[in-house]
Parts: structure tokens; C-alpha cells; sequence
């Protein structure tokens, strides 16, 4: 067993969940920012959260709880809670 | 310094590779579809995109394609679109999509209609609702074990239980109903898959009323009494293929809604795409089969005939053996195999003829092709000589060279990837659903048998000095005879997948062909042919609208395996009989052009129509029968009722 695994730094999750969002939102222009909320993305409807959802799951490796899937489009969240949340998930 | 690729030449060279090697929306393939788009237009990038579409991609990467190919599909596609509609118990828009991608990748014309979540019962049984509004040729119940609405208290008792049963059953038999009645309409219905988590663990294999033990039981009363026009989607073994645990993902049911987990999704979407591609008539028909390394171990070149590796005695040559034997099942219900391998002839045969434990014959294969030749040009060769399209076959190779050239000159051609150890082999086929079927018919199951021996007549046809002296040797009789219950199948089968030898590509289910056949304005002609070396079965069918004092003919088809052999001649001899037995004196014939119907641009004129106008690129033609119509000759007898029965 590998006690000296690397978690990925914060940047590092915000860089690959960029690529997953510009792939799921179509948009090779979109740079990921901390503030920003579901309202700021264009598109970002209950169905694009689900495909969402998937694909940061396959690109991360990372399985999300329940309650999670739902609360990351709720208004108090943003991008980076959400990328918080994908940080202390991932390895 | 290397050469600056073109998209293009990218493109071709990502798409030539195993799908297991292509890397999940690589940018190479994504940035190049974007250059070809610029340059292009859509229309450039939409064979590549369709393309790229596969099976094995995963659910982002194949939603991504999707929105690609919506976006980019041409919207003056030529041909009528299928009308699809998917009703779902549980949310079905992933799976709607997903679908719509593998079956834009076909190349089949949709139109989809989704229902609204959970009121599939509603929507089929109320008049004027939005679904018999749009009126689909094909219903599809998308529907879980969670949309069964009666179950048994775990303490009923096995009268209870079936009696229950016995009413789901009557519930979904009447929506089956109702779509056919008010549509016409195939339709496609789920099973019920069974749900992880039993409470009664093994016990409820003895237990009538567990839920596992009942859903059971109404999907073994749905198969015995689904009637003629309901095709069954086996959901619940494609989600024990999957794994029951792995099938459904809790977290987006409860969520979503979503019937199951994403990677599942596709999965399933490929699994009722293939099944749709049945029901349309536009399965794969043709395994062309490497040998060296695919139908054995070693190359038979080396180490002759008896140094093979194949049969008992090693794991790897029982692996070897199976996979020869799931080729053999295939040919038995009429899959046509042929042979494409890079060795001389001689050699090749060798094994089949020299070596007992050969599960395939010689006899097994339609077509034998051992040269040392492109195995793409060899395809366009088998394809010319079974007559069959590129886009019915299916080419096994464990060559991964061979399959990349294959990929890259014949795009139409299925090339599944193959692994490394033959034990892989039967999944690696299998797996892509390429045969699926909606119905069984005897001629299906008959059809390769049909093919071996039309091997045998073109052989003849290049040794006969002269074709008239060839057909008449080939002693032929026609029976000839409306469409009926008997024949209605293969008939609807040839109206749906015949393209070149198709006047108006009109394509028709079988249900509205039975309607046709039943109907006062309607007349329809079938012809079967048998010859000396076999029964060709059901070759071409006609239909005909009565119109005041003609006959129009709205379809005329005929299997390509038949071409110069006189039939069309023959059945254009028969027409006229039956107008002037009708009453007519004129029969009229159109003519609907199609990228793949050039072989008929001229029908009509050797069938001695005259030309009667035309709309656009569509011409209008008709024989007038007030005058003297010589016959056209042709070597084919009449079968009559009595040989018939003679014959068996």
C-alpha cells in the first residue's frame, strides 16, 4: 500500500474540471472561476448538471454522495465549493 | 521533416485504430472534426462524426458525438424518417439520446417522439393526445420492473398470484392492442429486469408470491403471449449481462429517475438501437472470417494442416473450437459467412478438408476467398458476388492491420476489435449486436444455404457459353401469389432492406403491408423462385393501387440475388395479366431516384412503359393495355398449385 499518495492540489482539480465543463457545455472558451454559480454558465440546466455529474465522476474517478449531486446547483454554492468538494473526494 | 496531415488524413488515421485504443474524447479527433467543419461545413464532418460512434465509448464521450451529430445532420435528408416513440416509466431522455446517436450512426431517418415522465399508460390510451397526434410506426415501452402496477402481498398465495399475474399481463396486452389499432404501430416492449436485493434470498425461487419469484413469471407470460406485432426487449438479461448490482445506480434513480447508471445507459441504448435496426430490416446478414489466428491457432502456411492449434488437447484450441462453433449457430439461423484470408487457396483449404475436428465445412461458407490481395478489394468482391451491400457485413480479423485497412477503405463494413486471446473471441462479436432479429423466418434460417448454392450458379454463369443456354439450364419456376399471413414477414423483410433493385423506396411494416393485402384498393403480388440448384425463397413483391381505370404500382422490389436472371420480365408479364383480369387499360409505374437505385433508372423503359411526365427528378411511366403488349421473353415457368404440392 502507497502511503505517500499525492492528493491533487486545488489548481489541479480546478484545471481538469475546466476541460470536463468545456466539454460538457460545449464552450472551449470557459475558464472556471471561484465565484461563479450554475447561473453564470450558459446551460446549465437539471440536464446538463446530470451529464455533469457523469462526467466529472469518469474523468476524476470520484463518486459523489447522494445529497451531493443535488446541493452543488443549489443558490449558496459556487465554483469553489464545488471544486472543494471534488478535491477532498479525489486523489 | 514530416509531412503536415490534413484533418482528414487525422481523422481517418484515429478512426482506422481498435475503439479500445482510441482515447475518450481525444483532442486530436475532436480539434481535427472542428478544422473539417470549417472547411466543410457539417456536411464534411458528419460521416467522420458518425463514424466515431461506437459501442464502446462511454456515456459523455458518446452524449458529446451526439450533440455533434444533431447539430450537424442534414436536414433535406431525401428518404421519409421513421417515426420512433419512446414512453418511459422512468425518465428516458439519456436513453432517447443515446439511442438517437447509435441510430443516426446507421444512418437510419428518425423522428422521435418522448413521452412524458411516467404517463406512457395515459398517453396510449387517450385519443387526441400528443403521441396519436404525431402517430409512430414504432412504440417503444421503456418501462421498468418498478412500472409493474399490481404486485402480491408476500403472503398470497400461489392462486393469487397468478390470478394477479394473469391481469398485469391483460393490462399490458391491452395497450399492445391499442397501439396497433390506432397506429398500426410495431411495438417494442422491456421486460422487467429484476431488482438486486431480495428478501427472501434462495427461498425465493419456491415462493410464488416474492417479487424476484412474480416479475419472473409475467416475463415468461409476456414471451409466450406477446402476440405477432410486439417485439421483446430482454432488459432483464441485459441488465444480468451487465451485472445487477453494477445495472442500476440507486443514487441517480433517486435523483433522476434515471432506470439505470450511466455507463449502463449506453449499454442499453445500443441494445434497443440494434433491435430497432432489426425491426427496420437493416441488421448485419455477412461474417467474412479471417483464418489464420481467427478460425485457428499458427498460420496453416507454416505449419500445415496438422500443426494448427485447434480442438481438444489445449485451452487455447477449445477457444478456437467455440468460436467456431458460435460462427456455425450464426449460419444455422442464416447469417452468411465467408472466407477472406491472406493465404493460396490451396493451403487454406486444407485444414477443412484434411482435418475431422473442424467444426465449419467448406460447405459452410458462401464465399472462399484465399489470395494474397488488399482484403478490402477482397470484401468488394465477396459483396459483388453474394450481391449483398458492404454495409451487411461484418469482417473478423485478429490482425489488427488487417482491420485498420478494412476501417479506413470501407467505412460501411462492421470491424470489431479484436483481443489478443481467442477465449475473448465469441464476446467480442457477440457483444455488438449485430444480428439481432425481430422474427424468425424460415427463410432467414434458410438464407445461407441460399447463398452457397448461388456460389455454385455463378460458377455455371462463367462457364456457360452463352447466358440464354445458362438460364435454361437453370430450370426456374415461379410461384407467384398475393401477399399473405405466410409470406407477410419476408415480404415487409425485402420492402425495408432492398435499396438497389427498389423503384420507389417506399418502406412499409408489415402491418400496414397486411393491411394492404387486405384491403379493396389494394393488390399484391409475391414472387418465388426455385431453380435447379434450390429454392431462392420470396425473391420480389409488388403493390398496386387500384385508380379508376389503372393499376399504379406504388412498390416494386427484388432481392438482387436474382438480377438478370428474367424475373423482372416475368413479373412484368404477370402485371399485365392481372390488369386486364382487373379491368384496366393502362398500368402505371413511377420512378423515385435514390442514391442507391441507379440500377432501375431505365426500368420502366425495358419494362416498354412510356414515359408520362415527370416531378422534379421523379418520373412517371405507363403501359397502355388498349393496344397489343407483346410479352417480354424470359426463361421461367409458372409453378403451378400442383407442383406445389408436390414439391413439399
Amino acid at each position: 500500500m502507497n502511503l505517500f499518495y499525492a492528493r491533487l492540489s486545488m489548481d489541479d482539480v480546478r484545471e481538469r474540471l475546466q476541460s470536463v465543463f468545456r466539454e460538457v457545455f460545449n464552450d472551449f472558451s470557459l475558464v472556471l472561476r471561484d465565484e461563479m454559480t450554475a447561473e453564470d454558465i450558459d446551460g446549465w440546466d437539471s440536464l446538463a448538471h446530470i451529464n455533469l455529474i457523469i462526467a466529472v465522476e469518469r474523468a476524476l474517478g470520484i463518486k459523489f454522495a447522494t445529497a451531493e449531486i443535488s446541493r452543488t446547483k443549489e443558490p449558496d454554492q459556487n465554483i469553489g465549493s464545488f471544486v472543494r468538494l471534488v478535491a477532498g473526494k479525489a486523489s | 521533416m514530416f509531412q503536415q496531415l490534413s484533418p482528414e488524413q487525422l481523422l481517418a488515421s484515429h478512426l482506422q485504430l481498435d475503439a479500445s485504443l482510441r482515447p475518450a474524447q481525444s483532442k486530436v479527433f475532436w480539434e481535427s472534426l472542428a478544422a473539417v467543419t470549417a472547411i466543410g461545413g457539417a456536411e464534411a464532418a458528419w460521416p467522420w462524426a458518425r463514424q466515431a460512434v461506437n459501442r464502446h465509448l462511454d456515456y459523455s464521450s458518446l452524449m458529446r458525438l451526439r450533440r455533434f451529430l444533431v447539430a450537424s445532420q442534414d436536414g433535406n435528408s431525401s428518404s421519409t424518417p421513421h417515426r420512433i416513440a419512446i414512453l418511459g416509466g422512468p425518465t428516458t431522455i439519456q436513453l432517447r439520446q443515446l439511442i438517437e446517436a447509435f441510430l443516426m450512426a446507421e444512418g437510419l431517418p428518425i423522428e422521435i417522439y418522448e413521452g412524458e415522465y411516467g404517463l406512457f399508460r395515459q398517453e396510449i390510451l387517450t385519443p387526441g393526445s400528443e403521441l396519436d397526434r404525431f402517430g409512430p410506426q414504432i412504440v417503444f415501452l421503456a418501462t421498468s420492473a418498478r412500472d409493474v402496477a399490481r404486485l402480491p402481498e408476500i403472503n398470497a398465495d400461489e392462486d393469487a398470484v397468478a390470478q394477479m399475474a394473469a391481469e398485469e399481463l391483460a393490462a399490458w396486452q391491452h395497450l399492445w392492442q391499442t397501439a396497433k389499432s390506432s397506429w398500426n404501430a410495431t411495438v417494442l416492449q422491456n421486460n422487467f429486469e429484476i431488482p438486486f436485493g431480495c428478501v427472501l434470498g434462495h427461498y425465493t425461487l419456491r415462493h410464488a408470491a416474492a417479487r424476484e419469484n412474480y416479475l419472473e413469471r409475467l416475463n415468461r407470460l409476456m414471451a409466450e403471449r406477446a402476440p405477432r406485432h410486439v417485439v421483446l426487449h430482454d432488459l432483464r438479461g441485459l441488465a444480468a449481462e451487465v451485472g445487477a448490482g453494477q445495472w442500476f445506480d440507486p443514487r441517480f434513480y433517486y435523483e433522476f429517475k434515471m432506470p439505470c447508471g450511466a455507463e449502463s445507459m449506453v449499454t442499453y441504448a445500443h441494445s434497443v438501437a440494434s433491435l430497432m435496426r432489426a425491426v427496420f430490416g437493416r441488421s448485419r446478414k455477412v461474417a467474412v472470417l479471417d483464418l489464420d489466428n481467427t478460425l485457428w491457432g499458427g498460420q496453416v502456411g507454416d505449419a500445415g494442416a496438422g500443426g494448427i492449434h485447434l480442438g481438444q488437447g489445449s485451452g487455447e484450441g477449445e477457444s478456437y473450437l467455440a468460436f467456431q462453433r458460435y460462427l456455425k449457430d450464426l449460419q444455422q439461423r442464416g447469417i452468411v459467412l465467408a472466407v477472406c484470408s491472406k493465404n493460396d487457396e490451396q493451403t487454406a483449404r486444407g485444414p477443412f478438408e484434411q482435418r475431422e475436428d473442424m467444426v465449419l465445412k467448406l460447405s459452410d461458407f458462401a464465399c472462399f476467398v484465399a489470395n494474397y490481395e488488399n482484403k478490402a478489394d477482397n470484401l468488394r468482391t465477396i459483396a459483388e458476388r453474394l450481391h449483398l451491400k458492404l454495409d451487411s457485413f461484418v469482417f473478423v480479423d485478429d490482425n489488427p492491420a488487417e482491420r485498420a485497412v478494412v476501417r479506413r477503405c470501407l467505412p460501411e463494413v462492421a470491424v470489431p476489435d479484436m483481443p489478443a486471446d481467442p477465449a475473448g473471441y465469441i464476446d467480442a462479436v457477440a457483444r455488438h449486436r449485430y444480428f439481432e432479429t425481430a422474427s424468425l423466418t424460415q427463410e432467414d434460417a434458410a438464407r445461407a444455404r441460399y447463398y452457397s448454392a448461388d456460389s455454385q450458379r455463378q460458377d455455371l454463369a462463367a462457364k456457360a457459353a452463352n447466358v440464354d443456354a445458362f438460364l435454361k439450364s437453370l430450370d426456374m419456376r415461379m410461384a407467384v401469389g398475393p401477399v399473405d399471413e405466410l409470406n407477410l414477414e419476408r415480404a415487409a423483410q425485402l420492402l425495408n432492406k432492398s435499396n438497389q433493385f427498389n423503384l420507389t423506396t417506399r418502406r412499409y411494416t408489415a402491418a400496414q403491408v397486411r393491411e394492404m393485402a387486405n384491403s379493396p384498393e389494394w393488390r399484391t403480388l409475391t414472387f418465388r423462385l426455385r431453380d435447379s440448384l434450390g429454392d431462392n425463397g420470396l425473391i420480389s413483391v409488388i403493390l398496386l393501387r387500384r385508380e379508376q381505370n389503372a393499376l399504379a404500382i406504388d412498390a416494386w422490389v427484388m432481392s438482387c440475388r436474382v438480377l438478370l436472371r428474367g424475373v423482372e420480365q416475368f413479373a412484368r408479364n404477370e402485371l399485365v395479366a392481372l390488369a386486364r383480369e382487373e379491368g384496366c387499360d393502362h398500368i402505371l409505374g413511377t420512378h423515385i431516384p435514390t442514391p442507391k437505385n441507379a440500377m432501375v433508372k431505365d426500368h420502366y423503359a425495358k419494362m416498354q412503359f412510356a414515359a408520362a411526365g415527370r416531378d422534379g427528378e421523379t418520373t412517371h411511366w405507363a403501359l397502355d393495355l388498349r393496344e397489343e403488349v407483346p410479352s417480354l421473353s424470359h426463361y421461367i415457368r409458372h409453378e403451378s398449385l400442383l407442383c406445389e404440392a408436390v414439391h413439399g
